[in-house]
């Protein structure tokens, strides 16, 4: 065998081991997790190997890795862990190093990855928002737009959302680069993208990989919930968008509770909050297993959480009546949506480009059919 | 000088019980057994082979039991299990409950009783690979050599056909446990222990076929006294065991079941797969490992001698999955091969989950003062210098080890007595 010389990386080492991943060097490589994993090809099997790269500080490794986002952490790993060395939370701790690698600026992956930042996370956005709301607000029927007119959500939110998503871009352009570097793209002629991408979404959108897991298989429920709801709601504000800015006409949120937008907005709403209660009940149920998770596991889910719940709640005291308390939570709610698109690169949410550009990459390089082919 | 000045209690007649026993008694001082099963020997007498030197566990026991024979100093009681243990060192009083054999002296060994029970249940000295009747001899060469009837599974006057049977009226069902009373100047635990549950690890597949047994249970399938008379055949179907899976670890050196490393396992697995080679000269047999733990000159050496054997493949990678293939009723082992990078499936005829030792100890009833670990094997207690653990009760290990082990605690309990006089 050739000689190989190995640079070991210890910030990487510290920074998954303060990712989340303190369990990592417990592994002693008897490969039990590859076993009893679900969701890993046959014959590139995940996560020993990782485990030991990650042991190691072989960084480079996890440069341009689509692999460990095949990884959809349904801890059934952990769970048979002799060693209690949590190989489904380091890989979690190894995605989030992934994450702050490829996203920048890079203070504000600083301030989304350290706890002592948390209330600096939420004090900022909600200064911002405080000044510029109205809160010279008339007594009488509660209308959230004299808080926030409908401009001033639009001249914060859409960049706001555009920030996060630009960042997002930018971090799996690299990403894809440096997967294309690393395994070359032999099949790429062959394979159009656009076919990639359907056959990405068609394991996505039906949820097929999570069906897979043992240990939390009720993960496919509440995830499928939490996704679709997002969806929900992404339809609901895209009716507004459509009506306000493109139409030029008042909200549609103003027609009843049986026209679409409304019902979208509804659903979504209800559906986000079940679907989160549901994950954090499934989290506790399996504490004993596999542990709870890591911060940045519930800083994603503490904000979805206040979304959901500051947006029912800001409902429903809207329609009780009561100023007092409905205006002080719709500012709540927008604070939390604001976070939600701002820290959407950098946060746990950035799964969704990086698990997605993934997929689409193992797809359109051949990776998965080589892999399954075994 | 009074009887406990010169008296040693021995809990459990295993091999190491009976060394200590035996070293004690031949120093000079009185040694009394009491052994929970109707046979001395424990799990030693189940065995096929001992590793490295693959010599017939008899070797060891035939003549530790002949020692026992001619030396009055010994005294042991089968189907006895302590009842109370009061005092300190140099002097405890202990109560031991003798459970009904329903056979006495006159017993013979013609095996008529046998013939004529009508109960059939599942052989526990054989880990329930067959039955045996109500009325039985342990093994073939049972020490003491006399039947037992099985308490639970008899109907006793409901059916009496054994009784009827026994030509020396060797047999009496109307027999009543008994309590008695003895003396003793130091005590020797020697109470070992038992296969881990296998059924506990969920994804072994333990109790879903037949053909996934335990290293014990190989054991048995592999003695000439066993259920196959030493037959290597699946106990599914009968059909010959030409392919084996070694599934080391199964429980051991795992926090979820028995966080320690159980010593015996990798020789045992080792030893296991010399059987199979040596009656099929065409098998397979096939050991999965985290780590090859043979430590020592001679286990080392037993390990490159098995290794020479080109058709025992030693491969690194615990196997995690384990189940029956419905259509060829082949057990499938899934594991990742480490060296090769690879996430394999093999079918095997028969999987021996290499199990590990779970101690016993907590089964007896001593006295609070005995202390033990986390993992319930016995600790030293210097506050307590009348009570030695030994062997297996202590720690997991060897045959020979626990028998050096035995004998050193001998003189330990040896001492404590002069002490006293």
């Amino acid at each position: 065998m050739a000689e190989q010389v190995i640079r070991p990386d210890l910030d990487f080492v510290k920074g998954v081991i303060a990712a989340g991943g303190d369990t990592l060097k417990r592994c002693y490589q008897c490969a039990t997790c590859s076993v009893v994993c679900n969701v890993t090809p046959d014959n590139n099997p995940f996560p020993r190997k990782e485990m030991v790269w990650a042991q190691w500080g072989l960084k480079e490794k996890f440069i341009g890795n689509p692999d460990v986002w095949l990884c959809h952490q349904c801890n059934d790993c952990t769970a048979y862990c002799p060693r209690g060395a949590k190989p489904g939370e380091v890989l979690g701790a190894i995605r989030k190093q992934t994450i702050a690698q490829y996203s920048s600026p890079k203070f504000l992956v600083n301030i989304v990855n350290d706890r002592k930042y948390l209330p600096l996370l939420f004090i900022i956005p909600a200064l911002i928002l405080a000044l510029a709301a109205n809160f010279d607000i008339p007594s009488g029927k509660i209308v959230f737009t004299n808080m926030f007119p409908v401009h001033t959500i639009q001249i914060i939110f859409i960049p706001a959302l555009a920030f996060g998503v630009i960042v997002g871009l930018l971090g799996i352009k690299k990403f894809w680069q440096d997967m294309k570097q690393r395994y070359g793209c032999p099949d790429c002629t062959t394979t159009n993208l656009k076919n990639s991408v359907i056959e990405a979404l068609k394991e996505i959108l039906p949820h097929s990989k999570f069906k897979n897991c043992g240990v939390n298989k009720d993960r496919y429920t509440s995830h499928l919930l939490v996704f679709y709801s997002f969806v929900s709601l992404a339809i609901a504000t895209s009716f507004g968008v459509l009506y306000i800015d493109i139409l030029g006409k008042h909200s549609p949120f103003r027609f009843g509770y049986g026209t679409p937008v409304k019902l979208f907005g509804l659903i979504g709403a209800i559906g986000l909050l079940i679907g989160i209660i549901l994950m954090i009940k499934n989290r506790y149920a399996n504490a004993p297993k596999v542990g709870l998770g890591s911060y940045f596991d519930w800083l994603l889910i503490g904000i979805i959480s206040v979304i959901a719940a500051s947006g029912i709640l800001s409902w429903l005291t809207r329609l009780a009546g009561i100023a007092i308390l409905a205006y002080p939570i719709y500012f709540i709610h927008l604070v939390f949506v604001f976070s939600l698109f701002v820290y959407l690169p950098f946060s746990k949410l950035a799964h969704l480009f990086y698990r997605t550009t993934a997929m689409v990459f193992n797809k359109y390089s051949g990776r998965d059919r080589a892999q399954a082919e075994g | 000088m009074a009887e406990q000045e010169k008296t040693i209690l021995v809990v459990g007649g295993g091999i190491s019980g009976l060394t200590a026993a035996v070293e004690a008694a031949e120093a000079g001082y009185n040694a009394v057994i009491v052994e929970k099963t109707p046979f001395l020997g424990g799990r030693v007498a189940r065995m096929n082979k001992y590793f490295p030197k693959l010599c017939p566990p008899t070797c060891g026991l035939e003549i530790n039991f002949r020692r026992i024979k001619f030396n009055p100093r010994i005294r042991f009681y089968t189907l006895a299990e302590i009842e109370r243990i009061e005092g300190s060192a140099g002097n405890y009083n202990i109560s031991i409950q003798l459970n009904p054999r329903y056979v006495n002296d006159r017993c013979v060994g013609c095996n008529a009783c046998t013939e004529a029970c009508p109960v059939e249940v599942s052989n526990d000295v054989n880990f329930g690979l067959d039955k045996r009747k109500a009325a039985y001899i342990p093994y073939e060469h049972a020490f003491p050599f006399k039947y037992v009837i099985d308490d639970v599974a008899c109907k006793k006057s409901d059916c009496a056909k054994c009784v009827d049977a026994c030509k020396y009226n060797a047999i009496d069902l109307n027999m009543k446990p008994e309590v008695i009373e003895i003396n003793a100047g130091a005590i020797i635990l020697a109470t070992g222990w038992k296969p881990y549950d296998a059924s506990r690890m969920d994804n072994l597949g333990f109790g879903t076929s037949p053909d996934i047994i335990t290293n014990v249970m190989m054991e048995r399938l592999a003695s000439p006294n066993g259920p196959t008379k030493g037959k290597l055949t699946r106990p599914s179907d009968g059909r010959e065991v030409k392919r084996v899976a070694f599934v080391q670890c199964a429980g051991s050196r795992d926090e979820n079941h028995l966080p320690f490393c159980s010593a015996v396992c990798c020789l045992a697995s080792l030893k296991q797969a010399t059987y199979v080679r040596e009656q099929y000269p065409d098998s397979k047999a096939y050991m999965f490992y985290i780590d090859l733990r043979t430590p020592g000159t001679s286990f080392e050496r037993f390990l490159n001698k098995v290794k020479e054997d080109e058709n025992i493949s030693l491969i690194k990678g615990k196997v995690a999955k384990v189940y029956e293939d419905v259509s060829t009723k082949d057990i499938i082992v899934e594991y990742e091969d480490i060296l090769a990078g690879q996430k394999k499936k093999m079918a095997v005829d028969l999987c021996v989950l290499a199990t590990g030792m779970a101690p016993t100890v907590s089964e007896v009833k001593l006295p609070d003062e005995v202390r033990v670990n986390e993992n319930g094997f016995v600790v030293p207690d210097r506050d307590r210098p009348g009570i030695f653990a030994v062997g297996c009760a202590k720690n997991p290990m060897d045959v020979a080890q626990s028998v050096q082990d035995a004998t050193g605690a001998a003189l330990k309990a040896i001492q404590i007595l002069g002490r006293l006089s």
